[in-house]
């Protein structure tokens, strides 16, 4: 991992945020989805807590394979997505890092990331006996369109009575459009730091930003994000200028598509680092990036701004969109190749990336790889699977400058 | 009086090929699950259902992992052999992560035409309606585009009474089977509900009607033998229904969603079309696909089970369909705690040696039997 200061900070942001989690007794929690628009929330005061962020961390930690192994013996498939198993097995046996999540109030899910979330949010629901809101932020098959941003603006406004209603207090647009401000600019931030990735060599690489995620997944929308990211930026902005690399020698630099391989991530880090090889720029760190776009909408309703961002997410877009931006990614990073992570957990994210792979392979004339593994399911993974391919891919790439 | 039904399920190009030359209507695959048949019969065309096959999977492995569920990939599996060279167009549901991407690999892969039918899933009624609003005429332009001719109100009204009357003779089918558990096969009634997918609604609706007829001649098996209800995606493989008939154990009913799920719903309104197609796909049966807090699966299934008599839930488990294994532990445990018998059989379309089936079955047949 490259040494940066903030990464202190970060930790600290993460373990006063889960303290807050497990001690509040004022705030309604809820348990929301990584892509849910959580400025609604801390415009209420309401403490969103993210499963998939807590199931990420029990896998980083290896501490997954037990708590998978608890919701199978609940019942509960070895084919459904493996953050939805280890948050099962979290709750079941109030395992993990910080022993459980707290039990939810109410439970909030936007279908941008996948509808996967709808499943295992219903089980939840239906456990704790709470309401479920549904953003539901449609496919993307032909792009954006006015219905679907209308659609989704009828949902947040539901939201706002829903939040009303639950809360008993009005809701209050005044704040809300504060969290909006401190949630774009973080975000901004978030992706600055992320482009900053485009210098050569690269001051910091994806393996960093998976690590340096949480903030902006949890905390978007509150002051100490701002602060964290700025910082970050700052920091990472200053190695770049020094042009203090992310590894000790860069000769090939790539794209990382899909989610981390959580359990793996020390390993996998030791041996790019021995094959030279930068993971520069990945499309799920980005889609947090995404976000910044809402406060740049000038002019225009804010709703339709966030509409837009929380509808535009990478995984929620046709395979032509998401083609040619990852062809953008090779060409504004400079890549010599891209991998392709084939998630077992993440159907929107892999079903139909043989295809992908081949594609963007033609149009950027770059090589790529598909690697078979799972976001957090350590017993389906192959150390000596992976790297053999990755070995060859590497391998196939022509270095930088050459 | 199945064979008609046996010859079409075991002549699938064939029996297509032939009413398409008949009718001169384009085909159009349609995938799972809840798309109205109505909508492309009131265009012009001829809709076959794909609910996945036992075709060996050679090509589709290129582009589906083995974690995608069997139905996608056969039925990927079908365009890659040429074997649905007879279908020109192809209708999606937006009804899982699998399909709304399958749909892109479609785009990508091959020229035909693909339509998606993107169910929203929102509780906010307003929202709900204008996007339906919206898809519907989607689709509808499209399906008009494909076939080259306009959907009008004479030709909905044909439509839906045509589709209605052929859900409505399933309906007394499953009445029949209900009151009469052993009356048919269980093999010989999901042939009978599996050739509806490929055959004409007027073609099978005939087929139906003197169907219904020759059963009222048949009478009830008297031995006692255990009633099961089966609750999944779909029913195939059809080959294991020889298991339950083999073993004598009788489905009275089922909630799989190529079944009652399906055969439930009304005629489609067409008055208003919007409110018809949400009445259509989100009522009376819960799908495990459709997010409907008003519609309790676990409610619903337990009056199914009430009013069909059975003495214990199969349910019937393609591997790797999300939304159906997420609802089951829940399910299951619902059941048990209300003294219903459950147990679960997972296994893909593809699979050809049923010993293992077989025994498992046979397990949960013990239980019933006590």
């Amino acid at each position: 991992m490259t040494q940066l200061a903030a990464y202190k900070k970060m930790k600290e942001l993460m373990t006063n945020y889960y303290i807050e989690a497990k001690t509040t007794r004022e705030k309604p929690i809820a348990w929301v989805t990584s892509g849910a628009p959580v400025e609604f929330l801390y415009a209420m005061d309401v403490l969103p807590i993210y499963p998939e962020n807590y199931a990420a961390m029990c896998a980083a930690g290896h501490q997954s394979i037990e708590l998978l192994e608890a919701a199978e013996a609940a019942g509960f498939s070895q084919d459904l997505c493996a953050y939805a198993r280890t948050d099962f097995g979290a709750d079941i046996t109030q395992g993990g890092p910080v022993a459980g999540l707290p039990p939810p109030n109410f439970l909030l899910c936007s279908t941008n990331i996948c509808k996967t979330v709808i499943k295992w949010y219903e089980v939840i629901a239906r456990k704790y006996n709470v309401p479920l809101f549904i953003v539901d932020t449609p496919f993307l098959h032909d792009g954006l369109t006015k219905e679907l941003i209308d659609y989704t603006i009828s949902q947040f406004k539901d939201l706002e009575n829903f939040l009303a209603e639950f809360t008993g207090k009005p809701f209050d647009r005044e704040r809300f459009f504060e969290v909006l401000s401190l949630s774009s600019e973080a975000s901004g931030y978030w992706k600055k730091m992320l482009y900053l990735a485009k210098e050569m060599p690269a001051p910091f690489n994806s393996l960093d930003s998976f690590i340096h995620l949480g903030p902006i997944v949890t905390l978007r929308g509150t002051q100490e994000c701002v602060d964290f990211y700025k910082s970050l930026y700052a920091e990472v902005a200053e190695r770049a200028a020094k042009k203090i690399g992310s590894l000790p020698e860069e000769k090939y630099r790539v794209l990382w598509d899909n989610l981390p391989i959580w359990f793996k991530m020390r390993r996998l880090e030791k041996f790019f680092e021995e094959k030279k090889c930068t993971l520069a720029v990945t499309t799920y760190a980005n889609s947090w990036g995404g976000y910044s776009n809402i406060d740049n909408y000038q002019g225009k309703d804010i709703y339709e701004a966030m509409a837009a961002s929380y509808l535009n997410v990478y995984i929620n877009l046709g395979f032509e969109e998401r083609i040619n931006y990852l062809a953008q990614l090779i060409e504004e990073f400079s890549l010599t190749g891209f991998i392709m992570h084939s998630n077992r957990s993440c159907k929107p994210y892999s079903v139909g990336m043989y295809r992908l792979q081949e594609e963007l392979s033609a149009l950027s004339r770059k090589p790529g790889v598909v690697i078979e593994a799972d976001q957090n399911d350590p017993r389906v993974y192959s150390d000596a699977q992976v790297e053999t391919r990755l070995e060859a891919f590497i391998e196939s790439m022509r270095p930088i400058n050459n | 009086m199945f064979d008609p039904f046996h010859e079409v399920v075991t002549n699938v190009s064939k029996t297509i090929m032939q009413f398409e030359a008949q009718l001169r209507r384009p085909v159009i695959g349609v995938m799972p699950a809840y798309f109205p048949m109505e909508l492309i019969y009131a265009a012009g065309g001829y809709p076959v259902q794909l609910w996945g096959n036992n075709l060996t999977l050679e090509k589709s492995d290129a582009y589906l992992q083995s974690y995608c569920c069997s139905i996608s990939r056969s039925v990927l599996e079908l365009e890659l052999r040429e074997i649905s060279k007879m279908v020109k167009a192809y209708a999606f549901t937006s009804l899982c992560d699998t399909l709304i991407n399958l749909r892109e690999l479609y785009r990508r892969l091959f020229s035909k035409p693909t339509l998606q039918l993107s169910i929203p899933i929102t509780q906010t009624e307003e929202a709900r309606q204008a996007y339906i609003k919206n898809v519907l005429k989607s689709v509808t332009t499209g399906l008009e585009e494909i076939t080259g001719q306009q959907i009008t109100q004479a030709s909905l009204i044909e439509a839906a009474t045509l589709y209605g009357h052929t859900r409505s003779l399933q309906r007394k089918l499953y009445n029949i089977r209900r009151q009469k558990p052993g009356i048919m096969k269980n093999h010989d009634f999901y042939t009978v509900l599996k050739a509806g997918f490929f055959l004409p609604a007027g073609a099978y609706n005939q087929l139906l009607e003197t169907l219904l007829h020759n059963l009222e001649a048949l009478s009830q098996p008297q031995d006692s033998r255990p009633k099961v209800l089966i609750s999944g995606m779909v029913f195939d493989p059809i080959d294991t229904y020889k298991i339950f008939d083999e073993l004598k154990f009788d489905i009275v009913d089922d909630d799989l969603a190529n079944g009652w799920r399906t055969v439930s719903k009304e005629n489609l309104q067409i008055e208003n079309l919007v409110e018809g197609i949400t009445q259509y796909l989100f009522n009376p049966a819960p799908c495990c696909c459709i997010y409907n807090p008003e519609n309790d699966r676990h409610t619903y299934l337990l009056n199914r089970v009430k009013q069909s008599g059975a003495d214990g839930v199969l349910f019937w488990y393609i591997k790797f369909c999300e939304p159906d294994a997420f609802d089951r532990p829940q399910l299951m445990n619902r059941l048990k705690a209300e003294g219903i018998p459950a147990a679960f059989i997972d296994m893909e379309l593809s699979m050809s040696n049923f010993e293992a089936l077989k025994t498992r079955i046979n397990a949960f047949c013990e239980i019933l039997e006590g």
